[in-house]
């Protein structure tokens, strides 16, 4: 194997590594602020990715400006699921462990069922823009532009999720998580928190699926194919830990990369899993986790 | 959702038409799930098929095509219930059962996966109802001596027979023959049997076989893949890839700056127009087997019309694979016509007499004749290349309409 090809190999895994930590990111966010477990997370990457697609197609504007846009817009869904469905499975007196995982697991098949009604089944991708299909070439090493785009987005997204957590917002939030009843009686409104905290989670996530949309397909059931790598990304680094889900998104990234090009690559999964057995059998925590 | 929407409707249908004594068929295809698409189309090339046997329109140059339903059976119409497996031959499984049994349709037709078609041919044949295949393309499907299974389209054996010997050809033509491919294929039944079959006849055919990937379906990433290919550097890089992956390898391949000299697909996600449209010129100059060839229309005077048609429903040209749902159901209303009978018996007895030339439907095929394993040995593939943006038939000779851009050996 030629050095061009390995440089070529650990590039492919850390740009895929960053998309992977951005879309943990979010899921990270909510599960270590209120434990809950969001199994609609990939379709919160999908809505993303129509929403951009859309609204690019719609309006001609360039995709890259479009992130701030998808951002604020699955802010706005991420309050709505939480004041809807997330506050009232939170309310129930029995079983609320089992009722939150149905309420999103369902929310995740209404949601790409919603999808294919709506779009239809088709696969749509984002044919020109001002990045689309360009690389840049150095020494035999080829450089996608829409996914050192994404990264570089992802690693200002996370720039901007830990400034977050030092703010007064970011310490409440680490309060509520700490102690849901002793901010009460401090005059912090929790169930203000949880909502803004469910909105930070879906923007991230919405940054992610704008970055996405352009480079790859965009269809109703796209989350499903990033929704299993973020689970297993938020526990290999560790629940509730940003950093943490930095470090585990590249290293899969990374561990898948180098799978598929020394063994079968149907196998790259089993990689990523036989890392993560491997860190919970000494780490069970994760790699950066505290709770 | 979608099937609850299907359920009243289907029971709207009985309760408008419980009169007329309509031959109901069971259609099972992937209504929702991750190819959610070419199952929807795949209903829409049945509906439209049904149509035109059922409805009063001017007369179509071929089979069944003078409308107004089946005439030996005193114009009774085709009433297909529809079924979504979801891709997942579990489900394909039970709802087979679903429709021999609660709903009584005489004959199944479906499926485009072959896994599933593996589940429903299984089913149909303890209940005994027979089965047609219309677009599953895996070989062992024909190879498990049932009988009640029969299958139109052409497998992976006749396909892929096509492309080593368009290979031979072309090498002859041009002086530039094949010597190495590499192989990359799904790992689900259709790359298991596909890439089989293609490793098989490059032996034979003596042409080395540089790289052997099996990548895992709907993949984040197939950047490492394709750097695998790139390291092989094939001639010929051969693929069996569902639309997404194909767009993805594509892609992927252009992220490294790797353009193999040529790209034999084993059609599926390469002859789809959503593939075309997504990677745009990517995919200028790949190749693909089909059975269908759009622009034959000198020697199948029918498909103007029927394209017509199909395109009114569904905003689209037909293609490989919708052309081959349309006319599975034609081979299989024609079966139950001469057979003046809704028992399945004697469709089935009906299906293996069945002997209808090439001309009488929209196929570029010789005709459809069953063996005793219930596959159609009529059905020749063609080649199909994407040029300007359009697929175009370049091989056989007496049905393209392109020559072929090779740049094997330059």
């Amino acid at each position: 194997m030629s050095l061009a090809a390995v440089v070529q190999m650990l590039l492919s895994g850390l740009l895929m590594g960053l998309i992977y930590a951005l879309v943990a990111a979010g899921l990270s966010l909510i599960f270590g602020l209120m434990d809950v477990v969001n199994f609609a997370h990939g379709e919160l990457l999908m809505l993303a990715m129509y929403a951009t697609f859309f609204l690019w197609r719609g309006t001609g504007i360039e995709p890259l400006l479009l992130v701030p846009v998808v951002a604020i817009l699955l802010f706005g869904v991420g309050m709505v699921i939480y004041r809807t469905l997330i506050a009232r499975a939170l309310g129930v007196r029995a079983n609320r462990g089992m009722v939150q995982i149905f309420i999103t697991f369902g929310l995740a098949i209404f949601l790409q069922g919603a999808a294919q009604f709506a779009f239809g089944g088709d696969f749509r991708s984002i044919g020109h823009s001002l990045l689309a299909n360009r690389t840049v070439a150095f020494a035999g090493v080829y450089l996608p532009l829409p996914q050192a785009a994404a990264g570089v987005v992802c690693l200002l997204a996370f720039a901007a999720l830990l400034l977050i957590a030092r703010t007064e917002f970011g310490r409440a939030l680490e309060a509520t998580r700490e102690d849901r009843e002793a901010v009460a009686l401090l005059g912090i409104d929790r169930d203000r928190i949880f909502a803004l905290g469910w909105g930070l989670g879906a923007a991230s996530v919405g940054v992610a699926g704008a970055m996405l949309a352009g480079f790859y397909y965009t269809s109703p059931d796209v989350g499903a194919n990033f929704a299993l790598i973020a689970y297993v990304t938020v526990a290999l680094g560790g629940f509730g830990s940003l950093a943490g889900a930095l470090l585990a998104g590249v290293l899969i990234g990374e561990v898948e990369a180098v799978t598929a090009q020394l063994f079968d690559p149907s196998l790259k999964q089993v990689g990523v899993l036989g890392v993560y057995l491997l860190v919970l059998l000494v780490r069970p925590r994760g790699l950066f986790g505290t709770l | 959702m979608t099937r609850l929407v299907l359920a009243a409707l289907a029971l709207l249908l009985c309760g408008a038409r419980a009169e007329a004594a309509d031959v109901v068929i069971g259609a099972i295809f992937g209504l929702s799930g991750n190819a959610a698409q070419s199952g929807q189309d795949a209903k829409m090339a049945m509906e439209t098929e049904a149509a035109i046997i059922n409805d009063a329109h001017a007369p179509i140059p071929m089979l069944l095509g003078q409308g107004g339903g089946l005439p030996h059976m005193g114009g009774a119409k085709i009433r297909l219930i529809f079924a979504d497996h979801e891709a997942d031959p579990q489900k394909a499984r039970a709802e087979a059962e679903r429709l021999i049994t609660q709903d009584h349709v005489v004959a199944l037709i479906g499926s485009y996966q072959s896994a599933t078609a593996a589940t429903i041919s299984q089913v149909a044949e303890r209940y005994q109802i027979p089965f047609l295949s219309v677009d599953n393309s895996s070989p062992s499907l024909s190879a498990r001596g049932l009988t009640w299974f029969f299958r139109t389209s052409p497998h992976d054996v006749m396909f892929t027979q096509a492309m080593f010997d368009f290979f031979k050809d072309i090498g002859a033509q041009t002086g530039r023959p094949v010597k190495s491919v590499a192989l990359i294929y799904e790992d689900s039944i259709f790359g298991a049997d596909s890439s089989g079959v293609q490793r098989k006849m490059a032996a034979a055919a003596g042409i080395k076989v540089l790289a052997d990937l099996r990548y895992r379906a709907n993949s984040p990433s197939l950047a490492a893949e394709v750097a695998r290919l790139k390291a092989a550097g094939a001639d010929v890089v051969m693929p069996s890839s569902y639309t997404n992956d194909a767009i993805l390898m594509l892609r992927a391949m252009h992220d490294i700056g790797y353009q193999p000299p040529a790209i034999m697909a084993q059609d599926a996600g390469f002859i789809d127009q959503t593939f075309v449209n997504a990677v745009g010129p990517l995919a200028e100059g790949a190749m693909s087997r089909s059975s269908f060839a759009l622009d034959a229309v000198a020697s199948r005077p029918a498909i103007p019309q029927v394209n017509a048609l199909f395109r009114a429903r569904a905003g689209k040209d037909l293609n490989d694979m919708t052309s081959r749902e349309l006319v599975g159901l034609q081979v299989l209303a024609d079966a139950i016509d001469r057979a003046g009978s809704t028992k399945p018996e004697d469709i089935r007895t009906a299906l293996r007499a069945t002997n209808i030339p090439g001309a009488q439907t929209i196929m570029p095929w010789r005709g459809i004749r069953f063996d005793q394993n219930g596959q159609n040995t009529e059905a020749n593939p063609v080649i199909e290349q994407i040029q300007g943006g359009h697929y175009r038939t370049i091989w056989p000779a007496d049905v393209a309409s392109a020559k072929p851009v090779w740049h094997v050996g330059e």
